[in-house]
């Protein structure tokens, strides 16, 4: 992949001089932009391409192997049968802007206007990005916690940002206040948290949130707020950093429909910002993708209006599968850490006596016919995270039954 | 707190095309503005959709297969061999796979040739990539190609060209010898190409869509955009792709999967039927947008309007007002709202350049102010009703003022 680039361009002249060969390399070399050199192949697809070649069994991308529930399912074909299939309104349909400012509310107690604070978005992922994209300008600092998901480093860098990064450490990953409070300054523009958080399962307690909210307010920076795995709370109840004294005004919410109902390629997702953050949002969703889809936004908003039940059954579910997995780590020898939220959880491969991280993800998958993910992309340095790797619960209880069975059976002890 | 906006943000405003939606909604108007059909998309795909809900393709997912018909229907149409597993990206509508490109291809400073009048999302996403958009004017009133300007245009900062054909807002369909002048210009000044091939099947009078990437030596130049959107009448799926030389491929993908990682899943398993169509389906599609295109400017005609140029592509109609018209356009579509019940779209929106002093006649200027956009992808009793309506205010003897 090309990256380093010259911003002159041959003189008609000089371009007629070329042959074919050095013109093609060239317009290869020259042509590619510099933010490139933050986007590769994610390790996703390669672990993937990996696990298939050995019939392994993949704990290690986030996404069920089982389906989302009917209702919504219904809700979707019957919007395509009722022909919800043009352009919805770019900033969302406003069935699904109210029941988000709905749920909200019955989450945060906090009331917003659907159609001045709510902007459907392609997933998180695009409300990340059009988040980034709308409020942040090349030079300013924005403050990272790692591990991160990868497409916070990828987006700020697209924006131009000047990227601190705070390091969240075993065996509770709680926040480093006194580094935190050296690394914020007047210069910061925003802090980007996740909670419940991907890949520790760690989720920001109170003090937490407000030892960042007082700093967020002394020296007026924003908060982008990272809630998707909100209904995977396990250990304690999700708190959104919006709901703080005030912080509404300087926080962007984000969230979605794919983890919590289990429909993670539908692509619906949202941002939550007053109206001067909301403007910024949308006008760079409107660039990125005009509109979200149609006919899963209409089934959306009948999926978030499900009653309490159903988010009680699903934390359930979650509740009995991590207990399984967890067990299962634990008992084959690995140092696990405690997740409160979302369907992952770390551990210290090290009582194995691998080199690193993917070092022992290619060996886990090659020899013992499991995936997982090697949790030093999650990192700006990837040493820091040479020691875990993340592996996901989101998968039929037979499935982590036999994951489990297959690392007691294969899984040696150095 | 409005500091905090990013500064192009800042400088952004809401789209015009979506301010007279809302006006029209208010005053129940039709609405011949907007860009996307009010008829039904066609039964075997939205069943396509139902059974991939059902069948439970409700992950995240790649559909290798969209990228297996896309090669195929290049090959076909454009004579281009495109390797399905590297070159192309699917994205959410031809939008993100635009915006992925220009993201790809454009650093800040960088310069980007642009035909006006133009869609207006362009300019914009190469602003938030840090490009400048530079304008070069195509000449009324048949929307040609001048090859100085175009000549005129180039610098040594320029990166790229953007070419939409069939083109929106006008309906030109560029001919090869101007795609052979766009060709050489870029070779010449060794600049990349992006294309909006959105509406690649609709053309009329035997007309036919040539991809500037079939031109000799500009397939490893060329991002070929399009989707499903304007062919199969969902724009709502959000289901397109960009074709490019593996290399940059590879980048737009990257950058697609940080912007929104996938597809919407589901739909990309029904547009594996929709790209199985028939021929007939793309016939029938081409023969009905025709059929509604001559009804429009027969009653564009009609009241008033002299058609010099019709579209040979796309579903829109970009009508100059009468020389006895002293209206511009932004009145006269309010005044079409309010008198007939009818929206339409101004033409001011769709252009960039502002003249220089030397060249400000009053007709030169004037021309920008004149035209006004009619989308006729709405059904038979639709453009009908408009129809009434508009040479209604005829037989009143209003008239066109």
């Amino acid at each position: 992949m090309a990256s380093s680039i010259s911003t002159t361009v041959p003189t008609p002249q000089q371009a007629a001089g070329l042959t074919q060969d050095e013109s093609t390399q060239k317009t290869q070399t020259l042509q590619v932009a510099k933010r490139l050199e933050k986007f590769k192949t994610t390790i996703f697809t390669q672990m993937s391409s990996l696990a298939i070649k050995h019939g392994a069994i993949n704990l290690g991308q986030g996404f069920p192997n089982f389906d989302g529930p009917d209702f919504v399912k219904e809700a979707a074909i019957q919007a395509i049968r009722d022909g919800k299939n043009q352009y919805a309104r770019g900033y969302g349909v406003p069935d699904l802007n109210s029941a988000v400012a709905e749920r909200f509310k019955k989450d945060t107690g906090l009331v917003v206007d659907p159609e001045k604070e709510i902007t459907v978005t392609s997933g998180c992922t695009e409300a990340i990005a059009a988040t980034m994209l709308g409020l942040i300008n090349p030079g300013d600092e924005v403050i990272l916690f790692a591990p991160f998901y990868d497409s916070y480093e990828a987006t700020l860098s697209m924006a131009g940002a000047e990227i601190k990064c705070v390091t969240l450490r075993p065996p509770d990953f709680s926040i480093p206040i006194d580094e935190l409070k050296s690394v914020v300054s007047k210069n910061t523009r925003a802090i980007l948290i996740n909670t419940p958080h991907n890949p520790t399962g760690k989720m920001f307690n109170r003090d937490e949130l407000n030892a960042i909210a007082s700093l967020c307010i002394e020296n007026d920076v924003l908060v982008f707020s990272d809630e998707v795995y909100e209904k995977l709370a396990f250990e304690m109840d999700h708190i959104s950093i919006a709901s703080l004294p005030g912080m509404y005004e300087r926080t962007v919410t984000m969230n979605s429909l794919g983890k919590t109902f289990s429909l993670t390629g539908w692509k619906i997702g949202w941002a939550i910002a007053p109206p001067h953050l909301t403007w910024g949002i949308r006008q760079a969703h409107s660039f990125l993708t005009f509109a979200t889809s149609t006919p899963m936004q209409f089934a959306a908003a009948t999926a978030i209006r499900a009653p309490d039940s159903y988010y009680e059954e699903l934390r359930r579910d979650y509740m009995a599968k991590k207990n399984i997995l967890i067990e299962g780590l634990k008992s084959v020898g690995f140092t696990v850490f405690s997740s409160s939220g979302t369907y992952f959880v770390v551990v210290d491969h090290t009582p194995f006596g691998k080199e690193n991280d993917v070092a022992f993800c290619e060996y886990l998958i090659k020899e013992v016919g499991v995936v997982a993910i090697p949790t030093s992309v999650f990192y700006l340095n990837p040493e820091e995270g040479k020691n875990l790797v993340r592996f996901t619960f989101c998968k039929d209880e037979e499935t982590l039954k036999s994951a489990v069975d297959r690392m007691k059976k294969k899984l040696l002890k150095k | 707190m409005e500091e905090k906006l990013s500064s192009v943000a800042k400088t952004l405003t809401p789209s015009p095309i979506q301010q007279l939606s809302f006006l029209a909604q208010r005053c129940d108007a039709i609405n011949l503005a907007e860009g996307f059909p009010d008829f039904p998309a066609p039964l075997h795909i939205k069943n396509a959709a139902v059974s991939a809900i059902n069948s439970d393709f409700n992950q995240y997912r790649h559909v290798e297969g969209i990228c297996d018909h896309v090669a195929r229907k290049m090959k076909e149409m454009q004579k281009l061999d495109v390797d399905p597993l590297t070159d192309i990206v699917i994205c959410c509508g031809q939008s993100e796979a635009f915006a992925a490109t220009i993201f790809a291809i454009v650093e800040q400073g960088d310069e980007v040739i642009l035909f006006d009048p133009s869609y207006e999302t362009y300019e914009t996403c190469i602003r938030l990539a840090g490009g400048v958009p530079v304008y070069v004017d195509l000449d009324p009133p048949n929307w040609t190609l001048n090859l100085d300007k175009l000549k005129k245009s180039f610098t040594t900062k320029t990166k790229a060209v953007v070419l939409n054909s069939p083109h929106n807002p006008t309906g030109k369909v560029f001919s090869k010898d101007e795609l052979e002048i766009i060709a050489g210009a870029c070779q010449t000044w060794n600049i990349l190409a992006v294309t909006d091939e959105v509406y690649e099947h609709i053309t009329f009078d035997k007309e036919s869509h040539i991809s500037l990437a079939s031109l000799p030596e500009m397939q490893k130049r060329t991002i070929v955009t399009s989707s499903l959107s304007k062919t199969f009448s969902v724009t709502g799926w959000r289901i397109g792709w960009a074709i490019a030389p593996a290399w940059i491929a590879s980048a737009i993908r990257n950058i697609h999967i940080k912007i929104t990682d996938s597809a919407p899943a589901p739909f990309q398993e029904a547009a594996l039927t929709a790209l199985r169509s028939p021929h007939a389906y793309f016939d029938s599609l081409r023969r009905d947008y025709e059929l509604k295109r001559d009804f429009v400017v027969d009653m564009l005609e009609k009241v008033g309007f002299k058609m010099q140029f019709k579209p040979k592509g796309s579903f829109f109609v970009f009508a100059p007002l009468p020389g006895s018209c002293t209206l511009s356009d932004v009145e006269f579509v309010e005044e079409l709202i309010k008198q007939a019940g009818v929206v339409a779209v101004a033409g001011c929106g769709f252009f960039h350049t502002s003249l220089s002093a030397e060249d400000s006649s009053q007709a030169a200027l004037g021309y920008q102010r004149k035209y006004i956009r009619f989308a006729f992808c709405k059904s038979e009793d639709t453009l009908a009703a408009a129809s009434k309506k508009i040479s209604g205010l005829v037989d009143d003897g209003r008239g066109m003022k």
